[in-house]
């Protein structure tokens, strides 16, 4: 796994900002953009190529938020789950196209570029490398997936409680008052658990890529070319999951019915 | 030792989500046996389901990864 630029915020590496994937999904947003555009620029009655493709992308999310979200209020969250849904599937390809890697001898402290290590690899008798990627896929950084997760849940939590404040807090003690430490600890799992899956997925299929790359010919051929074909289709997988389980989450604060 | 922890962390992770997706693909087979007209719903929901029973596995995938690199 090479190492990513960073620029430095403040002083702890908690303040670092990882430039590659401000730069990704910078490019992700744009290309989530553009896509948006050539199928809404010229619009016909009868839908031909990208209006065809992204009106069945529409439909589908759609599908997704009538069977969890019932009645009018979902219909408020029709954009959203398809901008969620389309953006997450980008991101999971991008890694995928190719890699952007730097080779640094000088340290530019500016980017938290480091100096070539000169010792423990090249005593070892391997090759000396100071690679530094600049493309690598955003959902495969930890901080994107979680931010986005948490980000959910804050907004499932505020309908709950603008719906009905009362009902909001007596959930908490349903059925007995002493499950209440379970269900802070479920609310606290929820957001974890729904960054984590997307990072992991996404994570170690790029490890793997990478692995992959570094060993063998016999790794490089057939294989790689497997594994990036199930890659597309983990991140469609992970991209539809993480919408479902978005919408699933707000509709759990939105139920009236338990 | 990081390499070792990884490598239990890996191991342990492919027991889990064998069993788990195991279990999932083996119902929804026979379930597809007893109604093929139904083939396409529980097909959506069978990865649905294969992908939530793969969570904590994959994320333990990805901390062994990241113990064997020496990232962690």
């Amino acid at each position: 796994m090479e190492k990513t630029p960073k620029l430095s915020l403040g002083p702890s590496e908690l303040w670092n900002l990882d430039l590659t994937v401000v730069i990704t999904t910078t490019i992700t947003c744009i290309l989530v953009f553009i896509i948006a555009v050539l199928a809404a620029r010229s619009h016909s009655l009868v839908p031909k190529g990208m209006q065809n493709l992204v009106e069945m992308i529409i439909e589908f999310t759609q599908g997704i938020v009538r069977s969890n979200l019932h009645g009018k209020i979902g219909e408020r969250f029709y954009g959203f789950a398809f901008t969620l849904f389309l953006f997450i599937f980008i991101a999971n390809q991008l890694g995928l196209m190719f890699n952007v890697v730097t080779e640094h001898h000088e340290p530019v402290p500016a980017l938290g570029i480091e100096a070539a290590d000169h010792g423990g690899h090249a005593a070892e008798g391997k090759e000396e490398h100071n690679a530094y990627a600049w493309w690598k896929s955003p959902t495969a950084d930890i901080n994107v997936p979680i931010a986005m997760a948490f980000a959910i849940t804050i907004v499932a939590h505020f309908l709950g409680i603008r719906k009905s404040p009362k009902k909001y807090a007596s959930h908490y003690f349903q059925p007995f008052w002493w499950m209440f430490p379970l269900h802070i600890i479920d609310e606290i799992a929820k957001p974890m658990t729904h960054g984590m899956r997307l990072w992991a997925n996404i994570f170690a299929g790029e490890v793997l890529i990478i692995v992959m790359l570094k060993g063998s010919v016999f790794l490089t051929g057939a294989p790689l070319l497997v594994w990036l074909g199930y890659s597309v289709f983990v991140g469609t997988i992970q991209a539809y999951v993480f919408t479902v389980l978005a919408m699933v989450y707000m509709s759990q604060k939105l139920s009236t019915d338990h | 030792m990081e390499v070792l922890a990884g490598a239990i962390m890996l191991a342990f992770a492919a027991i889990g989500a064998g069993i788990g997706n195991a279990l999932v693909f083996g119902r929804y087979l026979e379930g597809v046996a007893r109604q093929p007209e139904a083939r396409g719903m529980l097909f959506t929901q069978t990865f649905i389901g294969i992908a939530l029973v793969e969570a904590l596995p994959i994320i333990a995938v990805a901390f062994g990864i990241m113990s064997v690199l020496g990232i962690l």
